[in-house]
């Protein structure tokens, strides 16, 4: 699945653009540039993108910005975007205070 | 213990499908969904829908939503609203936020239709206030009663697109334009074509330059696109607008059953990031389910059917039914998806040019290219003929799973056939009676009737009419032609609204004989 | 693809990392092999941040201290990311008694090596943190103590190490070790592709000891699961890093406002899953929120983001094992870190680096031999 696994292959020298600060990941707010510069420091995978810069792991889990740096790191790595795989998903789906978290219910009700 | 014989993630259209059908098995069924009300994206529909009689054609979405739900609750399913699962673990154990708690059910399977959320795209600007997905703006106007904005540019042309700029408009905003990098209009030509005609312009081989403004949107600026996608310099447009629309695809919303561990794969063509499952929707994890858009994007036609299709696989896979009744419940439903996905928009076409419909007919470029059919073009379809006397004109000139029109006819002047995706035809030595019943069954408002000449150098159409406010008989205006242009003199002769007619206005205008066949919308001046 | 190098590190975690970029920055050749798809999926990405001395054991407390005062305070620099290292003391909270009792010990052992470490009462913990309960009635103190980004620092090191030379493959499990010529010589993947190296260091989490077990030698480790949950941003309130007499949580808040809390409930999974499944028990997150609210209640508000867990190596005495073999020239060992080896990572990174090159080490690492453990019964 993934093709990347050498991590010393060559994808070129990173090329400022002019679009470089259009934000990506509104929650956390990651700009394209950050993220075309993380392929370069040899972050090839979206998970390890995420760790590097927290993209995606904002109020909306990536539901809104996955796709689009999916694209941007395909781009980027010289790869087919179905090459990369998606990251995972964590519990909860959605925000949940700790104290309603705490107050569990159990099997009752 | 909360335990149910099925646990089902969202009360959309395939998850109350699922919970109708599940429940009328003899299941004990939960729905859980997160929103306040039920339905999904259903209740956020306010056109009449495509398909056949049994795909609840030519009612409005969230009429069919509201039928659902009527049913699910008199076969005793529990929908629980405001209810955020969490967690979906491994012994089918769901965490499930429930007021002010989180509690723990478990179902012997799961079916999660947790639907699809929208595809952003990015440019200059895209994060300011004023720039919100379409489906966002339907939500703010068909839910919530709020206008997403005053003048607004669309991007995107598929249906989603095609659909809210004209429920924009029904809802009092301008629409300044729509907008798609593609080279063809991505949806139905009948949804184009309504909303060309009340003169919205239509830019293909254009996408979003820049949203301009400093703390929400003041204006758009478009450019047109190569066939790779790259501006061409000097092709800027500017649009003084206050909200940019963004109808550029969904993406299923597959977190949770992720998070439980079910397999995964990357189809483009089921819209993205989708569970892998059987022929039944049975996800790697067994007794755990997928149906409606989770599992690949759809239409709410499709989804419901699916929806019915996962409610008896559970059914059998705890044996509420036997084998062979799933065998003859899947046979209708299958069938019944299958004409859906028949016609130029069937999944296998996505993507393609089709040029010649079934019939061998020249698909009309126009339609394909600005939002309508030419004058010249609209002759070689076989729904518009030429009698003395009222008759329908049948502007339905791509093969869509559509039919409604043949039954609202009781005199039989329409025709489609058994195949479902053929062009209605007009039936010769038919009468037609004036009922109006096919003007107000069309889905894609794509039915006139036209009375080409009434002796005194004069015509009428018929047309439908979904906007307020309402011309009254005598009102005078201009005709405006397919393309949104004004080509004639007008005045509305009849007004005409019948419980029969579901909302849709039947306005009859009177024009120049020579425009009966141009004329297809009015404009009071 | 070159399939040799002068040393080759199994393992991509913080440990593998950190060894690569040392061993790197020395110029020697270096190849690491990476069983998962991405860098840094192991203990490296399930753990809480500390960067921590006190509440260890004191054979580890040397390479410890040494790395929060050598390693840690230039690592951003050095590394040119942001690990977002902060050296904002650490609390070990008392709910009760005989929690101070379990503080007390550590601390006069801690003391005795030389670590400032002391025990507070309730008053000096809230001068300190003014953001905790009032129910607690003391805490051991180490001002030295801090956090740093685990997930970051385990990349950091990696893209350092990259930029240096160093080859990395991810996606290459290892299956078997092999001796020629009575030293340590070939690494065989589950590809099949076969590695070749002067020094192996085995820096693979539990996976560890069936790796070494092919050339003869195991490794009395275990598995124990943990889990970690984070907060969306919260205004900055203490760099802090918090943990508690009974160890049942630990975490801080990030640069970032989020807070990271990890801890072990007890409820884990009823078998070990497959390393990338990282999934949380259903009852765990409720546990965790209950247990970090006795302690910090003024977080009751903050919504809970996202939960993750995992499997962690833990030896027989919790403490790691980071030792040359004799019977196997040239493998180095570098395991059962025991959940407590983030903080550590860049030390003990160095001291493999050391140990290949035949530098002195930092410490005497002795009492971390492999063959140290003995029945007690």
């Amino acid at each position: 699945m993934i093709i990347s696994n050498d991590r010393l292959r060559d994808i070129g020298e990173f090329i400022p653009q002019p679009d470089d600060d259009i934000l990506i990941c509104r929650c956390e707010e990651i700009t394209k540039g950050e993220i075309r510069r993380a392929c370069h420091d040899g972050i090839f995978t979206m998970e390890e993108m995420r760790r590097y810069l927290r993209n995606g792991m904002g109020l909306c889990q990536g539901q809104t910005c996955s796709k689009l740096v999916k694209g941007i790191m395909a781009r980027e790595l010289k790869i087919s975007p179905l090459d990369l795989e998606p990251a995972t998903s964590r519990a909860p789906m959605r925000p949940i205070e700790m104290e309603i978290y705490a107050r569990d219910g159990g099997n009752v009700g | 213990m909360n335990r149910y014989d099925v646990v089902i993630v969202g009360a959309g259209p395939a998850g109350l499908s699922a919970a109708i059908e599940a429940a009328k098995n003899g299941m004990k069924v939960v729905v859980f969904d997160e929103n306040s009300k039920p339905g999904g994206q259903l209740f956020k529909q306010i056109h009449k829908f495509f398909g056949s009689k049994e795909h609840k054609a030519k009612i409005r979405g969230f009429k069919i939503g509201e039928e659902l739900l009527k049913e699910a609750y008199d076969l005793g399913v529990e929908v629980v609203l405001n209810a955020i699962v969490l967690s979906l673990h491994g012994e089918k154990e769901l965490t499930v936020k429930v007021n002010d708690e989180v509690r723990h059910v478990k179902g012997d399977a799961v079916i999660i239709a947790t639907g699809a959320s929208e595809n952003m795209v990015t440019f200059r600007g895209w994060t300011l206030p004023g720039v919100i997905g379409a489906g966002a703006a339907q939500t703010m106007m068909n839910l919530n009663k709020v206008r997403p904005g005053n003048k607004i540019l669309m991007l995107g042309s598929g249906n989603v697109g095609l659909v809210v700029s004209f429920q924009l408009m029904q809802a009092g905003c301008e629409v300044v334009g729509l907008v798609d990098a593609a080279p063809r209009i991505g949806g139905y030509g009948v949804h184009a074509a309504k909303v060309a005609r009340t003169g919205v312009p239509f830019y293909l081989s254009h996408t979003i330059v820049e949203a301009e403004g400093t703390d929400h949107v003041t204006g758009v600026t478009i450019a047109q696109v190569d066939e790779k996608f790259q501006f061409i310099p000097e092709t800027e447009k500017h649009f003084d607008v206050d909200t940019i629309c963004l109808a550029v695809g969904l993406s299923p919303m597959s977190q949770l059953l992720k998070n439980a561990g079910c397999k995964i794969v990357e189809d483009p063509k089921r819209g993205g990031v989708v569970p892998e499952v059987d022929e039944l929707g049975m996800t790697s994890i067994p007794g755990v389910f997928a149906a409606g858009d989770v599992s690949g994007i759809e239409e709410a036609s499709s989804a419901m059917i699916e929806g019915r299709i996962s409610g008896a696989a559970v059914s059998e896979y705890l044996g509420y039914i036997t084998k062979e009744e799933l065998e003859e419940k899947i046979k209708v439903n299958e069938a019944a998806l299958d004409s859906l996905r028949q016609g130029m928009f069937a999944p296998k076409n996505r993507g393609k040019l089709v040029e010649k419909t079934d019939e061998g007919i020249d698909v009309s470029m126009n339609l394909l290219k600005k939002g309508f059919v030419a004058d010249e073009e609209i002759e070689r379809f076989p729904g518009v003929t030429h009698r003395v006397g009222i008759h329908p004109v049948m502007e339905c000139t791509q093969n869509i799973p559509c039919n409604p029109c043949q039954e609202a006819c009781k005199k039989g002047c329409i025709s489609i056939g058994s195949n479902i995706t053929s062009l209605p035809i007009v039936v010769e030595n038919s009468s037609c009676i004036n009922c109006g019943m096919c003007v107000a069954s069309c889905s894609g408002q794509a039915i006139f009737l036209v009375d080409e000449d009434l002796g005194d150098g004069m015509a009428t159409v018929t047309l439908p009419y979904e906007f307020i406010p309402l011309p009254k008989e005598g009102t005078k205006g201009k005709g405006l032609g397919r393309d949104g242009k004004p080509v004639c003199e007008a005045e509305v002769v009849s007004v005409k609204n019948m419980k029969a007619f579901d909302k849709t206005n039947l306005l009859t205008i009177k024009v120049p004989k020579e425009y009966a066949m141009k004329a297809r919308f009015f404009k009071a001046v | 693809m070159k399939t040799t190098a002068d040393v080759i590190i199994v393992g991509g975690g913080v440990v593998g990392n950190a060894a690569a970029y040392y061993l790197a920055k020395r110029g020697v050749e270096v190849l690491v092999l990476e069983a998962d798809d991405s860098i840094g999926h192991g203990g490296s990405s399930r753990n809480g941040g500390g960067v921590r001395q006190s509440g260890r054991d004191v054979r580890e407390l040397p390479y410890a201290m040494y790395g929060i005062k050598h390693l840690w305070p230039t690592l951003s620099e050095e590394l040119g990311v942001d690990v977002e290292y902060h050296q904002g003391g650490n609390l070990r909270l008392a709910l009760e008694e005989s929690h101070i009792d379990i503080l007390k010990g550590q601390a006069e052992r801690a003391t005795a090596l030389g670590l400032d470490v002391k025990l507070i009462d309730g008053k000096e913990v809230h001068e300190i943190n003014p953001y905790l309960s009032d129910a607690i009635i003391g805490a051991t103190w180490c001002p030295t103590d801090g956090h740093a980004n685990p997930m970051k620092t385990t990349l950091a090191f990696y893209k350092r190490a990259r930029e240096l030379g160093a080859r990395f493959i991810s996606g290459e499990k290892v299956v078997e070790l092999r001796k020629f010529k009575g030293r340590i010589r070939s690494v065989v993947t589950e590809s099949g592709t076969i590695y070749e190296g002067n020094t192996v260091i085995l820096a693979a989490g539990y996976e560890s000891r069936e790796i070494s077990k092919t050339v003869g030698i195991d490794i009395p480790m275990s598995l124990f699961y943990e889990t970690c949950l984070v907060t969306e941003a919260q205004p900055p309130m203490f760099d802090i890093m918090l943990g508690v007499a009974t160890a049942e949580i630990y975490g801080h808040q990030c640069d970032h406002g989020s807070f990271v809390f990890g801890s072990g409930t007890g409820l884990e999974p009823s078998k070990v899953p497959d390393s990338s499944d990282l999934r949380v028990p259903a009852l765990d997150v409720s546990a965790n929120c209950r247990c970090i609210m006795k302690y910090v209640p003024m977080l009751k508000d903050a919504k809970v983001v996202r939960s993750w867990g995992g499997w962690m190596d833990i030896t027989h005495d919790h403490v790691p094992v980071i030792s040359p073999v004799e019977e196997v020239p040239g493998l180095l060992l570098a395991c059962g870190m025991s959940g407590h080896g983030f903080g550590t990572g860049p030390a003990v990174g160095l001291l493999l680096s050391q140990m290949v090159v035949g530098e002195k080490p930092i410490c005497d690492i002795t009492p971390l031999r492999y063959d140290r453990f003995k029945s007690d019964r």
